[in-house]
């Protein structure tokens, strides 16, 4: 009698370094037994043994394949266990699931990119993505927000992408506590959307962040006159089997692991609790 | 009406004995007024119900256990025989088929009990209070998804092969029971039943909407009906396990990075709460709206298998005594 392969066995990986990122987030350095690809904005399953599991979107390059970056806020069960992990640690990993970014609808656009706190991590290997084919976009302006500056992630990658010559980083954090250097803006992050030029006809945008922001910043785009398939959103539901099945992350018609989590806001504008 | 052939009850269950050692036979016996799927030693042959509605859980709970390690998906040592399934869950079987045998991840576990089965199906001659699957337009006979139509007509028993499958397993039959085809007064004798129960149904759900008229009806619905009717709801997801098309499912992580999976409902407290807090279905009513629209508006968006096949069980499961026909009966009245 045939067997089938087991789509719930995770391949193993090693922890092979933890960066501190913020107070609350930090990034693990995942070496898999062998070769893992994914594309920019799918997401894994990382499975911590006999704890638990958690989606999370790779924020590395998709480029490099032997090893991938997950950037953890500490939020919840499985989170607070990683966040104790200090390197040489063996994990899980399931996927990569769902639709990522559709690069090939980014090509020969202007690209403005709108992410908020650990929403960093996904755009992050976007931004990797477009970089390394910088050539075949018009430019790209990165708007990030953060509670504080001290909760401001990837700092030395903030730097590199002000040296790539058609990207432009503009950063906002909510308020400055007393002791804190910031010389950048103060505001909700849709603020910098009122500096910057976009010539909207030939633009896409992409929005990653807490679900609030993703909203605010959804409706201060349509706002400027993007067109709803022009916006794409990194949808975060509770995705627990990553392969369609569970139903956990069901978002009216869709599931959020396999038609996602990436959708245009067009695609979803009509399904239930789309910012909750 | 495909072919059917005959052979007598006692050649049948003589069979059956036989096949004991081959398959693990898995069909309906009654017992304290429940029907339900059990393993059938020689003992239990005589004990066998046919054409009698329903067993008390669904075909789902075969294929789907409560409860299974997903450590090894290796096949059973024998196949199964599954018998007495009724048409409404044959139809349960389409849906869960796209779920679980989706070419882009077919479950192994799922894949390798389907694979190794025989099913077969029965016609259900009477009803009972909650059936309504002719309300939805299914039929109460198969007409899809066994290998094998079966129905009991006193001392005799009827079989059509429907698949490959079903025919090797006729043959087989054919080797060790006296089997002929069906006449013209047998094959009157279950087209005379069907047409009866069919009639029956039609009258006994005669004032419940249709499937899609009921999915107009639950879309269109505020939350007051929802909150009134959810009122009586105790969020013990009965309905969901009970249900043969539900499909939602809980994995829990063991020890060498295994997993377990739970039958899980979206009727339980925080079944879409993610890490951060949020949770769209945070109250009751919502939980409680949550699974008529999945079944009547969400599910049918996207699937071409309806994700109600009208068999009732919700309805007979719910301690909080919903009846989930009064509900979209109560909207298509107010509307």
């Amino acid at each position: 009698m045939k067997d089938h392969k087991n789509i719930y066995l995770p391949i193993k990986a090693e922890v092979t370094e933890v960066i501190d990122e913020s107070p609350t987030i930090k990034s693990f350095v995942l070496k898999p037994e062998h070769e893992f690809a994914f594309k920019t904005g799918q997401f894994i399953e990382l499975t911590l043994d006999n704890i638990g599991e958690a989606p999370f979107t790779p924020s590395s390059s998709p480029l490099v394949t032997d090893e991938m970056q997950v950037t953890i806020m500490k939020t919840g069960y499985v989170t607070d266990r990683i966040h104790e992990f200090k390197g040489g640690e063996i994990v899980g990993i399931r996927g990569p699931y769902g639709r990522g970014y559709p690069l090939e609808d980014m090509f020969g656009k202007e690209l403005l990119v709108l992410g908020g706190g650990c929403g960093f991590a996904p755009l992050r290997s976007l931004l990797y993505n477009l970089s390394a084919e910088q050539d075949k976009i018009e430019k790209l302006t990165f708007c990030y927000g953060s509670k504080t500056p001290g909760e401001c992630i990837f700092k030395p990658y903030i730097d590199e992408l002000r040296q790539v010559p058609k990207f432009e980083v503009l950063r906002s954090v909510d308020k400055v506590e007393e002791g804190e250097e910031w010389n950048e803006d103060v505001g909700v992050v849709t603020c910098l959307l009122d500096k910057i030029e976009v010539n909207v006809p030939n633009s896409v945008a992409v929005v990653c962040g807490p679900p609030i922001m993703m909203k605010f910043g959804t409706y201060k785009l349509l706002e400027m006159g993007f067109p709803e398939d022009k916006i794409y959103l990194s949808m975060e539901k509770n995705m627990s089997c990553g392969l369609g099945k569970c139903g956990h992350c069901m978002m009216g018609k869709y599931f959020v692991c396999k038609d996602g989590p990436v959708f245009t806001y067009e695609e979803i504008k009509d399904q239930p609790d789309i910012w909750k | 009406m495909s072919d059917f052939y005959r052979l007598t009850k006692t050649d049948w269950d003589s069979a059956l004995r036989s096949f004991i050692s081959h398959y693990t036979i898995l069909a309906p016996v009654e017992e304290e007024g429940h029907i339900d799927y059990t393993p059938i030693d020689e003992e239990d042959v005589e004990r066998i119900t046919y054409n009698k509605p329903k067993p008390t859980t669904p075909l789902k709970t075969l294929l789907l256990p409560v409860k299974e390690s997903l450590a090894d998906p290796s096949s059973p040592e024998n196949p199964w025989l599954i018998m007495g399934i009724p048409a409404c869950d044959l139809h349960a079987k389409s849906l869960l088929d796209q779920f679980y045998l989706d070419p882009e991840y077919p479950d192994p576990f799922y894949k390798n009990r389907t694979e190794n089965s025989i099913f077969i199906g029965t016609d259900c001659h009477g009803h009972q209070e909650h059936c309504h699957c002719t309300s939805y337009g299914f039929k109460p006979y198969p007409t899809a998804n066994d290998d094998i139509h079966l129905v009991r007509h006193g001392t005799d028993v009827y079989v059509s092969p429907v698949t490959e499958k079903g025919e090797k397993f006729i043959e087989k039959l054919s080797g060790s029971t006296n089997l002929s085809k069906c006449d013209q007064s047998a094959i009157d004798w279950i087209e005379s039943k069907r047409k009866e129960t069919v009639e029956d149904l039609d009258e006994h759900n005669k004032n419940l909407p249709g499937y899609e008229k009921s999915g107009e009806l639950i879309n269109a619905s505020d939350e007051e009906i929802w909150k009134e009717y959810g009122d009586d709801c105790v969020s013990c997801g009965a309905c969901a396990t009970i249900c043969p098309t539900c499909t939602c499912f809980l994995l829990i992580d063991k020890p060498g990075l295994l997993k377990q999976r739970q039958v899980d409902a979206c009727q339980y407290p925080a079944f879409e709460k993610v890490a951060a807090g949020e949770d769209p279905l945070d109250a009751l009513h919502k939980r409680f709206s949550n699974r008529y629209m999945c079944k009547y508006v969400w599910r049918p968006e996207r699937f071409e298998e309806l994700a109600c096949t009208g068999c009732g069980r919700c309805i007979e499961a719910c301690i909080g005594g919903i009846n989930k026909n009064e509900l979209i009966k109560e909207l298509a009245n107010n509307a």
